[in-house]
């Protein structure tokens, strides 16, 4: 077996060294190309999660997100369980809020987003908004009568630029009338416009918690509470360390509340990649495929003399399998570095999703899986014509 | 030592059948240098592709040093034909991408002979068939003459039972020729080498011990060379 190993690479090397190069050179680069497509749309795709991810960390829920129990639409003695929630470690911030929707018009533009009700300082123990304001200043935690605006909320005189219904290119310092779903309406000044690239919060609006409380005539309540914890990806198992310290509301993890949102972009992507895929993987089956069939057409003859002078058909298998491994050797190291050189530059340019700039995440299973998938179309790619050449009988390839 | 008994080999399939070879038998003795000749379609090709296990009798027996080779396997005979026979073809047939030394280095080194054993059988027998100092070039860098000696080196280098030869001299002038022919004879007469030649050039025959001549599939006749060098129809 090791024999006619040696003997199969002693070939191969032969033909590699003193065969065509261009041919060679233009194949190798296919497989590059091959390995690099096979590679950066995942990349991108696991970066564009990465990235939603992150948003949803930071712009939208924290890690964790506690809402009232069952068929209540308050949490109360609120801020009980903030101190509660507080002092348990591993918790970084606490921030009880409402949701509304609420009615707000400027100039006859109508429109009806979330409007959220804060207390801006502990906000900014959780989330990240409050330094993503791109005019105006954020709420202060004693403000009334001031509202924050997502800059798509906030939109454009000319409308055709708005993704959103909006107001119609309000700015900071003018006033806007919302309508609350009590019936109570009140005017309210812009004090600033937030661009923080997640859509949840540049479509909507902001208010004091204690101005909230105000209209509604309500004290120490909350519709959700969010809470920051020192490390991602264990959340889990803080909801259970939550639970152990006697938080009886729904505790919902930053993944189960962004799920459906995310998993939709997320398929939609793996449907696009797995096409990609199957694709690339095809073309490399197909390039490998022709590139040793005409190699082993082409020496039709050569293959039979070697079997004649008594070099088995297994040797000259190997052969070719050997080089088509090669191929796939270079041609992957060669996809690495352009797939460096690719990074490199989406470093220095990177591609901006209506979420923000997305960094691929080149990953090792990512890698381990293409170059396996890769390894085994060049084996059945190099496998298959050398053995149906070889097949033939040896006078028969001696007369071609 | 080479036995071929009642051997037939028709090719096409239905009614239109060609009895390439018809009931041929012949032996042939170790150290014999055979010429087997005759016009085109004769069978002599058949009859030397028959030996050199190239091809299957479709009826018939073929024994080659005991060895009945109807009873081999494809792998077993590729195995004989690595390690008893050596074959040397019209055309040459090198593998364009090696040199001579590896061309000749290839037989040895499927046999399993190490990289030592190799070189020196290489060595040894490239020196002897006179390329020495041409072991390093490929194929395309030489002469007809010179590629078709590199054949016969490598037809030699694992020190065959039996040589076989398919008009080695087709392709050559005769000055090529005669070289590649005198090199037969030297390893004939000094190796004590077997070797079973096919040609249709009738000059060629001076150097036959024993000569085979077949027509449409037959031996027609045989004639063996006497002492006084003169040939003789065999009894």
């Amino acid at each position: 077996m090791f024999e006619e190993s040696k003997v199969a690479f002693f070939l191969a090397k032969r033909s590699i060294l003193r065969g065509n190069k261009g041919t060679l050179s233009l194949t190798i680069l296919i497989i590059g190309m091959v390995f690099v497509n096979l590679i950066f749309l995942p990349s991108i795709i696991t970066g564009v999660a990465v990235l939603f991810n992150q948003q949803s960390i930071d712009y939208s829920y924290g890690n964790l997100v506690i809402e009232p129990k069952k068929n209540q639409v308050y949490i109360t003695q609120v801020s009980e369980l903030q101190r509660k929630l507080e002092r348990i470690p591993g918790i970084t911030g606490v921030s009880p809020r409402y949701l509304t929707s609420a009615t707000i018009s400027y100039k006859g533009n109508v429109v009806t987003p979330v409007l959220y009700a804060i207390n801006p300082s502990d906000e900014q123990g959780v989330l990240r908004i409050a330094t993503k304001v791109s005019s105006g200043s954020y709420l202060a935690d004693g403000d009334t009568g001031q509202i924050v605006l997502g800059f798509r909320l906030a939109g454009n005189e000319d409308e055709k630029l708005d993704v959103v219904p909006s107001l119609g290119g309000v700015s900071v310092g003018r006033v806007v009338d919302i309508s609350f779903n009590n019936g109570v309406t009140r005017q309210y000044r812009v004090k600033g416009i937030v661009t923080s690239n997640s859509f949840s919060v540049d479509s909507n609006a902001f208010i004091t918690k204690k101005e909230y409380e105000d209209v509604f005539g309500i004290e120490d309540m909350a519709n959700q509470v969010l809470v920051r914890t020192i490390e991602t990806g264990k959340e889990n198992e803080m909801r259970n360390t939550l639970l152990s310290f006697g938080v009886q509301e729904k505790i919902w993890t930053w993944q189960e509340k962004s799920a459906n949102f995310l998993n939709q972009i997320i398929g939609s992507f793996n449907i696009i990649n797995f096409i990609g895929t199957a694709v690339s993987l095809v073309i490399a089956i197909v390039v490998i495929f022709i590139v040793i069939f005409i190699n082993t057409v082409y020496r039709r003859k050569q293959i039979g003399i070697l079997k004649a002078i008594g070099i088995d058909r297994s040797i000259i298998i190997k052969s070719y399998l050997f080089q088509a491994l090669f191929i796939f050797a270079i041609g992957t190291l060669m996809g690495g570095v352009f797939l460096l050189l690719i990074l490199q530059l989406l470093a220095a340019n990177p591609i901006v999703f209506p979420g923000g700039p997305v960094a691929p995440v080149v990953d090792l299973p990512l890698i381990v899986r293409s170059t396996m998938s890769l390894f085994i179309v060049s084996l059945i790619a190099g496998y298959v014509p050398a053995w149906i050449t070889t097949r033939e009988d040896i006078l028969s390839a001696i007369r071609g | 030592m080479i036995i071929g008994r009642d051997l037939t080999r028709i090719y096409g399939m239905g009614a239109v059948q060609v009895r390439a070879l018809d009931g041929v038998s012949v032996e042939i003795q170790k150290g014999d240098f055979v010429g087997i000749m005759g016009p085109s379609g004769s069978g002599k090709s058949t009859l030397l592709h028959m030996f050199g296990l190239l091809d299957r009798p479709t009826s018939g027996t073929i024994i080659i040093d005991g060895v009945d080779a109807g009873t081999l396997d494809e792998r077993a005979r590729t195995q004989f034909r690595l390690r008893r026979l050596g074959y040397v073809f019209q055309d040459y047939a090198l593998v364009p991408e090696l040199t001579a030394k590896e061309n000749v280095y290839l037989p040895s080194m499927a046999r399993g002979m190490t990289a030592q054993e190799c070189t020196l059988a290489c060595s040894e027998i490239l020196t002897l068939v006179g390329l020495g100092n041409r072991i390093h070039h490929l194929p395309g860098e030489m002469s007809g003459g010179e590629q078709q000696r590199v054949a016969i080196a490598r037809a030699l280098v694992n020190r065959p039972t039996l040589l076989l030869a398919d008009e080695p001299c087709a392709n050559l002038d005769s000055q090529n020729s005669k070289i590649i022919l005198d090199l037969f004879q030297r390893l004939n007469r000094d190796l004590h080498q077997t070797i079973v030649m096919v040609s249709h050039e009738e000059w060629h025959k001076r150097y036959f011990d024993r000569i085979i001549s077949m027509k449409d599939g037959v031996i027609e006749e045989e004639v063996n060379r006497n002492e006084g060098g003169e040939l003789t129809p065999s009894p």
